[in-house]
């Protein structure tokens, strides 16, 4: 009896522990590719802000439209006001939810798939989606990644008929955050 | 016949130039920022509080903006593999700071920087989220 007691207090105890941690980070990077055969056409965002509560699950990532960095002006520009129109949607967003948080062990060094499901904004379109990536967990720190496709026609991106060709009716998104416990 | 010719020569120096100008604008690099003169010097404090009072306005008046601010260095952030490296500055806003995200090539100037010096950073605006974010940062100062 004592025992199981004993057990039970110390599982609420290392709950409580896990509950309590926080990851976080200001630097992660987030980038897309929208090319085709014709043209290449990608931008990375070097300051995506991503939190995510090891306890609950909860997850969140949000990036500012404007800090897409591109090899051409050109690009960034329409990028900026035809296709993202930064100025009226500065910010795109996510929150949801892993999942899978059973299947993760934050105190075990090790690469765990995850899957996260929640609502993603993106030029002021809000959408339900659910992905796959992984934390690859090294003691203190989290790298959370993952790799997915998003169909601009469902956050109402338009592309006009005579770039068709150059840009992917799917843009390519691909995360890579490094996040450390927030404190 | 000198009439025909000069109206040829002149359908193909429009032809070129379009061309060149196309061309021109098709491989144009973004701005540098190192390069241009910022359009704001300010504190990190007077940013925030600008943010915080109407962050509407103030995107309004910095967004895409070059700004050079001043402030104290919180945190340095460097990542080896990436060549990227990030400068957090305090503004005395515990919940708001500016986010300084460098130009890959100024890692080395950034290794040298130290926690708690005052410094002056370049770079353009690009919102706020939690931070001001300021992304192709240079050292100014």
């Amino acid at each position: 009896m004592k025992k199981t007691i004993l057990i039970t207090t110390a599982f609420f105890l290392f709950n409580m522990v896990n509950a309590q941690k926080k990851y976080f980070t200001k630097t992660g990077n987030a980038s897309f590719r929208a090319g085709t055969a014709v043209e290449d056409i990608d931008g990375i965002n070097k300051s995506t802000t991503c939190i995510f509560d090891a306890g609950t699950g909860d997850i969140q990532f949000a990036i500012l439209v404007k800090g897409f960095e591109f090899k051409s002006a050109l690009m960034m520009e329409h990028f900026n006001e035809n296709y993202m129109e930064s100025d009226k949607y500065p910010k795109s967003t996510f929150k949801g939810k892993i999942t899978n948080l059973d299947k993760i062990n934050f105190q075990k060094d090790g690469t765990y798939p995850v899957i996260v499901k929640g609502s993603l904004e993106i030029h002021g379109v809000k959408k339900d989606i659910e992905t796959t990536g992984a934390f690859k967990v090294t003691g203190e720190t989290v790298l959370a990644t993952a790799d997915f496709s998003v169909a601009l026609e469902d956050y109402k991106i338009e592309i006009p008929s005579l770039v068709k060709d150059k840009i992917a009716k799917t843009a390519k998104i691909q995360i890579n955050c490094s996040n450390s416990v927030l404190k | 016949m000198k009439k025909w010719k000069k109206i040829l020569f002149g359908i193909l120096m429009v032809a070129f130039i379009t061309t060149g100008y196309g061309f021109y604008m098709y491989t144009k690099k973004p701005a540098d920022v190192r390069t241009l003169s910022a359009n704001y010097e300010l504190s990190t404090a007077a940013l925030i509080e600008d943010y915080n009072k109407d962050e509407t306005a103030a995107n309004v008046k910095y967004l895409d903006k070059v700004i050079a601010v001043k402030g104290k260095v919180k945190e340095i952030k460097l990542e080896q593999a990436t060549g990227q490296a990030t400068v957090v500055l305090d503004s005395g806003d515990p919940m708001a700071a500016v986010t300084c995200s460098f130009y890959n090539e100024e890692l080395a100037s950034v290794k040298k920087l130290t926690e708690g010096s005052e410094i002056v950073i370049k770079g353009k605006c690009t919102g706020k989220l939690m931070d001001v974010v300021l992304n192709k940062c240079s050292i100014e100062k």
